[in-house]
C-alpha cells in the first residue's frame, strides 16, 4: 500500500488551487472576553491562500454552521479552519459540517484558541491576541497541506464484557443482554451482588436493598444471553474498539455446577473464619456460600483454610455429606478466552480504611465501628439477625454517634473529594435506629449535610423532625471508658463555639468511598486514564460522562467517581446504551491516521517494524520488504517517526504538515516562543483541563498535537531549534498509561538521544523538556510552563545562535 | 467608601505556609477541640475562629488578642484533616502586628495568661514565643511581671480564702504537679510535693536547656507558688524514702501521681555501652547542671523527637562542629514539631532521613563511628504510620567520636501499686476526663499519663487533674 | 471486597467445632511419623520416649486444635492412633 494507492476521493479538492476560509470563533465571551477576535479574523484574511475569513458569536450554532456550509459553496472553498475551542469538543462537529457541504472531513482543521489560549491567558488580552493568531496561523500552514482521505470500517463484534458484578454491572448486563447482545459478566468474587447485597437498606425510600437486588441478580443467573464467569478475574485485554480479545482466569470453585445450595456441606465442615461479605463479624465455614442469595449459588471451598490445602484429601466431611456429589478437590483453574466488542468497567470503589486515623481508635476501641460494618450488624441477614449490638459486650446500644467526613474531603488522607453517600447513608442509619429502637438517643456529628438529590431533604427533615441530633463540628478525638468501654467524644461545636464531650455506647465512622486498590490491572490493560482523585477517568465530564476515552470501554458505577445505588444504575443504563449503539451499527470507521508509505525510499531496515506497538508493520525477510496491516494499526505514528529514511508519514500528521506548524510558530519571536508537542490523549488533554480550570500560565507556549508523543521526530525538535525556538517542550503520557501500549517509552528514548546530542554540542540541555502529564493534571502542565517561560527569559541570543548552528541541518532543503 | 491600603494583603495571606490549602478548611473545629489553649481559657480563645478570621479581615486580627495565644503544641496541625500549620499562620500574623505596631493586643494575651495558666512566665518562655514575631525577650519579661504584679495587688484586695484543712500529695515538681499544687493551693487546701531531686521543676529544671529557660525564673515561678503555702519536699523519693501505701494511709485525702516520663527507652545495640554514647536525657542534665561538658566534635544525635531536637541545638550551643540527627522515618512522620525541627535546621544541625543505626564501633573503648542502614517505608502498619523496613545491603558507617541516643522517654513507674492499672505502653492508665486512675481518690497527669509531650499539655492535665481533686474532695466532704 | 478486617466475629460462641480424644497406641507405633507430617492442625509432634519398638511415639501437642478429620487414622500403617469423635452440644441436646 503505497501513496499512489491512496483513494482520492474528490479531487477538486486537492489539487488546484487552495481556497481556505477561516473562522474565529467569539464563544460568547469565552473567547472575545480576552481575545480580539475581529483582529484575529483580519489577520487570518491576510494568510497565504485564505481566500475567507470572518469572525461570529458561535460557530458550532445552527447558524455558524450553515454559514461554513454556505461558504464553502459561495466561496468554493476547499479548506476550513475553525478558531475556537478545543478540537477534543468540536472537531466531529465542523466534520460533519464540512461533509454535508460536501467537502472531505479530513480537509478541515482547528485552531484551539479557548482552552489553550483565552482560558489561560485571562488577564493579557494583548498577548492573548497574538497567540491566537500565532495558532490560527499554524493550523492555515497546516490546513494548506491537508489532504481529503477516506476512513477504513471496521466490523464490531455484537459480544460485550461488563468487569464487575455489583448492582452497575448486573445492570449493565442486563439492558445489552435483553437488548440482544452476549454478555459476560466477570465477578472477581464467588458471587455477583457487590456492595449494594451488603447493605441493609437504600436511602431515600428506605427500601431493602437485598430484596431489590436478588431478583435482578437471579435475572442475571437465567439470562440466556449472559455469560456469568464469578470467582474469575481479567488477566488480558488485546485488540481495539470492536474487536478485544480478552483472556479471563476463572478460578476453581471445588464444588460443581451440580450443587443445590442445601448447604449440608457447611455443617460438617470442621474449619471456620470470619466471613469477609459480613466484614468479618460473622463466621464462615471453609466450605460456604457468603450469603442467602448468592448468584451463582454454588457453594465453594476456601482453599486457603480447607484442610485439604496441601493437595492431599484429609479431610472429605463435606464430600460424604452432599448427595450430589458434586464437590470436586480435583477443580483447576482455567483460562478463558473470549472475543468482544464493547467493554463496560463497572469495578466499583473501596471503603476507606479508618486505622490511620489514630484520633478515632479504630481497630483499638471495640465499640468504634465503620459504616459498612454497621449495615451488616443492622441487616437481619447478618451476625446479630437485624439486632443492633455493640460489640464489646453484644449489648444493644443506648447512645449512639454518627460521624461523618471519616478519609472525605481530608489533604491528610489524600482524598479530598466528598464521597457523595455517607451523609445520606447515615441519615437513613440513624432513622432505621430510630424505627426499631425509638428510645435511642442518637448524635450525628458533621460539617456539611449534602442531601441533594430527589427525596433526600425530606428524608433529612424526617430524621430531625425524630429527634436525631445533628452537631456541626467533629469530634477531635474518640477516647474509650476502659471499665464501661463507653466513648467519650470530644469535640467543638462550630455553630454555638462551644466545647462538647458526648458520651455514648458506640461510634460509628461514616466512612468514605476510594478507588479500589486492586485496579491497576484494569487500568493497565485498557490503558484508562484516572482523575486526580485516582478515578477512572471520562471522555469528557458533561457530553461523553460514560465514555472511557479509549474507544469501545464505558464505565458504570463507583469505577468512575463514588455514587449512590440509583445514579449507579442510571450510569449503567447509559453505558449499556453507548455500547449498544455501537454495537447495532455493526461497524466501526477507524480515523484515516495511519502510515503512508514511500517504498522506493525505503532500505528495508526494519526498525519501523520494532517500534510498532501493534505488529501492524511486518518485516517480510524472504521478499525484503515491509508489509503494513492497516486494520491493525493504532494511528499512533512512531514508525514514521523511527523511520531514518522518510519512508514512513502518518496520514493527518504528515510531516509537512508538522514542519509547517513549526515554521509558523518560529516564523517571528522565535526566541520567545516555547514549541510544545503534546498527546492527543493525556498532555494535550490536560492542557485543555487547564484551560478549562482557568489555570493562568505565560503564554508563550505554542502547542502542536499529535495523536502519540511518539510521533515526535527528532527532526521536529531540531527544526524548531534550527529556527530560533527558545525551548522545546515534549509532552505525553506517563509511562506505562501510553494509550498505544508503550509507544511513549519510544518518546522517551529520542529525547534522551536529543539531550546527549545537546550535550555534547556544549547547548543547554534544560531547553529541551519532556513531561508526562495525565488528562487530570492541568495543573502539572501549567506549572511546567511557567517553569520553562523563567528558563526562555533567560536564554541568551548567542545561546539561541548556537543551537541554530548545531541543528542547521534540520532545515534541509529550506 | 475610601480605599485604605490593606496592612496584610490578601496576597500573602495566600501565599502563607499552606496558604493555598486554606481554603479547603471547612471549619470542622478539630482544632479548637484539640488546643490545649480552648481548652484552658475556654471561649476567649478559638484557633478556628480565629483562622477565619484571618481568612476573612486579616487587617481586624492584628488588633486581636488571639494570635499571641497559641502555645505550640501542633496538636491542631497533627490532627487536621488538611494537616494546616496554623501556629505559623498565627505567626504570621504576631509578625504584622508588631511590624505595624500594634502592641496592646500582647498586654491583653499576657492579662489572659495570667489570669488562666499557672506558671505564666515559664510558659511564655518555653510555650507561647512571644519572641518569635521579633519582639525582644527582656521587653517581654518587664511586661509579663509588671502584669503579674498588677494581678497579685488585684488578688490580696480580694478576700482570701478560707483554709480547708485537707490535705493533698503530689507526687513530682513538675509543670503537671506544680499546677496540681498552685490551684489546689488557692482553693485553701494543704499541698505536700514530693520531689525525688535536689531541686524543684521536674523537666523544667532538668531538661530544658538554660538558653531556653533561665534558671532565675524558674525559680521564681516555684517560689510564687511556695508563696501560696505550697510545701515541696525535695531530695524524697517515693517508693524508696517513702512508700507509696505510707502515703495512702496518711492522711492525704487525695494524690496526684506527676512523675512525668524520664527514663530512656531501653534500646540494645551493639557498642551502646562504648565511651562517648549517651542517653538525651543525661546529657541535656549535665547540660544542664555540669559546668563542663564532654561534647564530641562531630555529634550524631539518633531520634526524631523534640528531646532529640534539644539534644542537637544544645550540643552546637556547646562547640560541637558538626551534629547529625539520624531519624529512620521521613520528615512527615517525624515526633517533633514542625517548628523545632525548622529550628534545628536553621541552626546549622543537619538532618538524615530514613536512616537507622545498626551498631556503634568503637576504638579502644570509645566511640569511632556509627553503622548505619537505609530505611524504606512500607505500607501503613496497623498503628496507621509506615512501617520502616531496612535495604539490604545499603549499609555505610559514620564516623563520629559522640553518640547521644533521644530514642524516646518513658515514665518509671516501679513505685506504683498493682492496683493502679498501666497502659500497655507503660504509661498511667487514667480516666481521660477526670484523670482519675483505676482507684479511687488517686489522680495522674502530665507525661506520665501521656508519655513525652508538651509543657503546656501537662499544664492542662494538671489543671483538668485538679478541678477532679476539688470535685472529689468535696464529696468526701459531703 | 479487600477491607481489612479489624473486628471478631460477634457469633464465634455460636460456632460448633468438632472435637475429638486421641488415642495413641504408643508401643505399636513404628516411628514413621506419617501422622505428624499429615495432620493439617499439626496436632502431633514426635515425642522424646522410646517405646517397645525402640522409636519415638508421636505425642499429643494441643488436642484443642485437633477438628477429628481422622486422617492420621487413615495413614497410620500399624493402626498405633485412632480418634473418638466427642459429641457437640448440639447432638447433647437433640439427645
Amino acid at each position: 500500500m503505497g501513496a499512489e494507492e491512496k483513494e482520492k476521493t474528490n479531487p477538486r479538492e486537492d489539487d488546484g488551487e487552495i481556497r481556505i476560509g477561516v473562522y474565529v470563533c467569539h464563544c460568547g465571551l469565552n473567547i472575545a472576553g480576552s481575545v480580539d477576535c475581529g483582529e484575529v479574523a483580519k489577520f487570518a484574511a491576510t494568510l497565504p491562500h485564505v481566500v475567507w475569513a470572518q469572525d461570529n458569536r458561535y460557530t458550532c450554532s445552527d447558524q455558524g454552521q450553515e454559514q461554513i456550509k454556505k461558504d464553502i459553496k459561495e466561496h468554493k472553498l476547499n479548506r476550513v479552519v475553525v478558531a475556537s475551542c478545543s478540537p477534543r469538543l468540536h472537531e466531529p462537529t465542523f466534520r460533519k459540517t464540512c461533509e454535508d457541504a460536501g467537502l472531505n472531513k479530513y480537509l478541515f482543521e482547528m485552531a484551539n484558541i479557548r482552552e489553550h489560549c483565552s482560558w489561560v491567558h485571562l488577564y493579557d488580552r494583548q498577548s492573548a491576541t497574538e497567540k491566537a493568531k500565532d495558532l490560527v496561523k499554524m493550523a492555515v500552514a497546516k490546513a494548506a497541506r491537508l489532504q481529503s482521505a477516506k476512513e477504513i470500517e471496521v466490523p464490531i463484534i455484537r459480544k460485550a464484557l461488563v468487569i464487575g458484578g455489583g448492582v452497575a454491572g448486573i445492570q449493565a448486563a442486563l439492558d445489552l443482554a435483553d437488548t440482544g447482545y452476549k454478555v459476560y459478566l466477570v465477578e472477581k468474587e464467588p458471587s455477583i451482588g457487590g456492595m449494594m447485597a451488603r447493605i441493609d437498606k437504600t436511602f431515600p425510600t428506605m427500601d431493602c436493598s437485598i430484596c431489590i437486588l436478588a431478583p435482578k441478580m437471579s435475572d442475571v443467573g437465567h439470562h440466556p444471553n449472559i455469560e456469568l464467569l464469578a470467582n474469575s478475574e481479567v488477566t488480558d485485554v488485546k485488540g481495539y474498539i470492536g474487536n478485544f480479545h480478552v483472556k479471563i482466569l476463572k478460578r476453581p470453585r471445588f464444588v460443581k455446577n451440580d450443587c443445590s445450595a442445601c448447604g449440608e456441606c457447611s455443617k460438617v465442615c470442621p474449619v471456620i473464619a470470619p466471613n469477609k461479605f459480613d466484614a468479618g463479624l460473622a463466621i464462615r465455614h471453609a466450605i460456604y456460600t457468603p450469603f442467602a442469595q448468592a448468584v451463582p449459588s454454588t457453594y465453594i471451598i476456601d482453599m486457603n483454610l480447607c484442610l485439604n490445602k496441601d493437595g492431599v484429601t484429609v479431610c472429605d466431611k463435606c464430600m460424604k455429606a452432599c448427595e450430589r456429589q458434586a464437590i470436586d478437590f480435583e477443580m483447576k483453574p482455567e483460562t478463558v478466552e473470549i472475543d468482544v466488542g464493547t467493554i463496560i468497567v463497572a469495578i466499583g470503589a473501596d471503603v476507606f480504611d479508618p486505622s490511620s486515623l489514630q484520633n478515632y481508635g479504630y481497630g483499638k476501641y471495640l465499640n468504634v465501628i465503620t459504616s459498612l460494618e454497621f449495615e451488616r450488624l443492622i441487616n437481619a441477614g447478618g451476625p446479630s439477625g437485624g439486632h443492633l449490638i455493640r460489640p464489646s459486650d453484644l449489648e444493644i446500644p443506648r447512645r449512639v454517634a454518627f460521624i461523618q467526613c471519616v478519609g472525605s474531603r481530608s489533604d491528610k488522607s489524600g482524598r479530598l473529594y466528598c464521597s457523595n453517600v455517607c451523609c445520606m447513608n447515615t441519615i437513613k442509619d440513624s432513622l432505621l435506629i430510630k424505627e426499631h429502637w425509638p428510645e435511642t438517643e442518637i448524635h450525628v456529628f458533621y460539617v456539611d449535610i449534602r442531601a441533594y438529590g430527589k427525596g433526600f431533604e425530606d428524608l433529612y427533615k424526617r430524621a430531625r423532625k425524630e429527634g436525631v441530633l445533628f452537631i456541626r463540628g467533629l469530634p477531635a478525638e474518640i477516647v474509650e471508658d476502659r471499665k464501661t468501654h463507653n466513648l467519650w467524644l470530644v469535640g467543638e461545636n462550630t455553630l454555638q463555639k462551644e466545647l462538647y464531650k458526648v458520651n455514648v455506647d458506640m461510634a460509628i465512622l461514616s466512612v468514605g468511598l476510594e478507588p479500589r486498590k486492586d485496579s491497576e490491572p484494569i487500568q493497565r490493560l485498557l490503558t484508562l486514564s484516572r482523575t486526580q482523585d485516582g478515578f477512572f477517568m471520562e471522555a469528557h465530564p458533561k457530553l461523553r460522562p460514560v465514555d472511557a476515552a479509549t474507544g469501545g470501554i464505558f464505565f458504570a458505577g463507583c469505577a468512575e467517581s463514588p455514587k449512590d445505588i440509583k445514579d449507579s444504575v442510571t450510569q449503567a443504563s447509559a453505558a449499556a446504551a453507548r455500547a449498544g449503539i455501537l454495537m447495532a451499527k455493526g461497524k466501526v470507521t477507524v480515523e484515516a491516521i495511519t502510515p503512508i508509505f514511500y517504498p522506493e525510499r525505503c532500505k528495508v531496515c526494519g526498525l519501523c517494524a520494532k517500534v510498532c506497538p501493534y505488529n501492524a508493520i511486518v518485516l517480510n525477510k524472504e521478499l525484503k520488504r515491509v508489509e503494513l496491516v492497516k486494520a491493525a494499526c493504532g494511528g499512533c505514528g512512531t514508525c514514521a517517526a523511527e523511520c531514518p529514511f522518510d519512508a514512513l508519514t502518518q496520514d493527518h500528521f504528515t510531516d509537512e504538515q508538522i514542519i509547517s506548524q513549526i515554521d509558523a510558530v518560529t516564523e517571528s519571536d522565535a526566541d520567545k516562543k516555547i514549541v510544545a508537542f503534546c498527546c492527543n490523549w493525556c498532555a494535550y488533554a490536560g492542557a485543555d483541563f487547564a484551560g478549562v480550570s482557568r489555570m493562568q500560565y505565560p503564554p508563550s507556549v505554542r502547542i502542536i498535537r499529535t495523536m502519540c508523543s511518539g510521533r515526535v521526530a527528532p527532526k521536529f525538535v531540531e527544526r524548531a531549534f534550527a529556527r530560533g525556538a527558545a525551548a522545546v517542550l515534549v509532552a505525553g503520557c506517563h509511562p506505562g498509561d501510553c494509550h498505544y501500549i508503550n509507544a511513549n517509552y519510544q518518546t522517551q528514548k529520542r529525547v534522551e538521544r536529543l539531550w546527549k546530542k545537546m550535550e555534547q554540542q556544549g547547548l543547554d540541555k534544560e531547553r529541551l523538556q519532556l513531561l508526562w502529564a495525565s488528562a487530570a493534571e492541568g495543573e502539572r502542565f501549567a506549572s511546567k510552563i511557567r517553569e520553562m517561560n523563567r528558563l526562555v527569559e533567560k536564554v541568551s541570543p548567542e545561546e539561541i545562535n548556537n543551537a541554530k548552528k548545531v541543528f542547521e541541518k534540520a532545515l534541509g532543503g529550506d | 467608601m475610601e480605599a485604605s491600603k490593606a496592612l496584610v494583603p490578601k496576597e500573602d495571606i495566600r501565599k502563607l505556609l499552606d496558604g493555598e490549602k486554606l481554603e479547603h478548611c471547612f471549619e470542622c473545629g478539630i482544632c479548637t477541640a484539640s488546643c490545649s489553649i480552648a481548652d484552658l481559657l475556654g471561649k476567649d480563645y478559638n484557633p478556628r475562629n480565629l483562622l477565619e478570621k484571618i481568612f476573612l479581615n486579616p487587617d481586624a486580627v492584628l488588633a486581636s488578642y488571639e494570635p499571641w495565644l497559641c502555645a505550640w503544641c501542633y496538636r491542631c496541625y497533627k490532627r487536621c484533616p488538611q494537616g494546616l500549620k496554623l501556629p505559623e499562620i498565627f505567626l504570621y500574623m504576631r509578625t504584622a502586628a508588631v511590624k505595624n505596631a500594634f502592641t496592646q493586643p500582647l498586654e491583653i494575651a499576657f492579662e489572659k495568661i495570667v489570669d488562666n495558666i499557672p506558671l505564666s512566665i515559664v510558659t511564655t518562655l518555653v510555650c507561647f514565643h512571644p519572641e518569635r514575631a521579633g519582639l525582644e525577650i527582656k521587653k517581654i519579661l518587664d511586661m509579663i511581671e509588671h502584669i503579674r504584679i498588677e494581678h497579685l495587688k488585684k488578688l490580696k484586695k480580694k478576700k482570701t480564702v478560707k483554709s480547708s484543712g485537707e490535705k493533698i500529695a503530689v507526687i513530682g515538681s513538675g509543670p503537671a504537679g506544680l499546677t496540681v499544687a498552685s490551684e489546689l493551693a488557692r482553693k485553701g487546701h494543704k499541698i505536700t510535693i514530693f520531689e525525688a531531686f535536689s531541686e524543684p521543676g521536674g523537666m523544667l529544671r532538668k531538661c530544658i536547656p538554660e538558653y531556653r529557660l533561665p534558671k532565675w525564673v524558674l525559680a521564681k515561678e516555684i517560689q510564687f507558688i511556695e508563696d501560696l503555702g505550697v510545701e515541696i519536699k525535695t531530695g524524697v523519693k517515693v517508693g524508696e524514702d517513702v512508700n507509696f501505701d505510707d502515703l495512702r494511709k496518711g492522711n492525704y485525702r487525695a494524690i496526684f501521681i506527676g512523675t512525668g516520663a524520664n527514663k530512656s527507652q531501653a534500646f540494645k545495640i551493639e557498642g551502646g555501652d562504648l565511651e562517648g554514647v549517651i542517653h538525651a536525657i543525661e546529657f541535656l542534665w549535665n547540660a544542664n547542671y555540669k559546668e563542663k561538658v564532654k561534647v564530641g566534635k562531630d555529634v550524631v544525635v539518633i531520634g526524631g523527637g523534640n528531646v532529640a531536637m534539644d539534644t542537637a541545638k544544645t550540643a552546637l550551643r556547646l562547640n560541637a562542629d558538626k551534629v547529625t540527627i539520624l531519624y529512620r522515618r521521613s520528615k512527615e512522620e517525624m515526633p517533633a514539631i514542625p517548628w523545632e525541627v525548622k529550628e534545628a535546621e536553621n541552626e546549622g544541625v543537619k538532618i538524615e532521613f530514613l536512616v537507622a543505626p545498626k551498631k556503634i564501633l568503637g576504638k579502644n573503648g570509645k566511640v569511632s563511628a556509627v553503622e548505619c542502614v537505609r530505611i524504606q517505608l512500607g505500607e501503613p502498619d496497623e498503628s496507621g504510620r509506615r512501617k520502616p523496613t531496612p535495604i539490604e545491603g545499603s549499609e555505610f558507617t559514620r564516623e563520629t567520636d559522640m553518640v547521644i541516643l533521644a530514642i524516646g522517654e518513658i515514665p518509671d513507674l516501679g513505685f506504683l501499686p498493682k492496683e493502679i492499672e498501666l497502659n500497655e505502653d507503660n504509661t498511667v492508665w487514667v480516666n481521660p476526663i477526670t484523670m482519675e486512675t483505676s482507684v479511687e481518690g488517686i489522680f495522674a497527669g502530665g507525661d506520665a499519663v501521656t508519655g513525652p509531650a508538651t509543657i503546656i499539655e501537662a499544664i492542662r492535665a494538671g489543671k483538668r487533674a485538679a478541678e477532679s481533686i476539688e470535685n472529689y474532695v468535696k464529696s468526701l466532704a459531703r | 471486597m479487600p477491607e481489612r478486617i479489624r473486628h471478631a466475629p460477634l457469633d464465634m460462641g455460636k460456632a460448633t467445632f468438632p472435637k475429638a480424644k486421641i488415642q495413641l497406641i504408643k508401643d505399636q507405633c513404628k516411628g514413621c511419623g506419617f501422622c505428624i507430617r499429615f495432620c493439617p492442625q499439626k496436632v502431633l509432634e514426635e515425642s522424646q520416649e522410646i517405646n517397645a519398638r525402640g522409636v519415638h511415639p508421636p505425642k499429643i501437642v494441643d488436642e484443642s486444635k485437633c477438628l477429628a478429620c481422622g486422617f492420621c487414622t487413615a495413614v497410620c500403617p500399624d493402626f498405633a492412633i485412632f480418634i473418638i469423635e466427642k459429641p457437640s452440644k448440639e447432638d447433647v441436646k437433640n439427645g
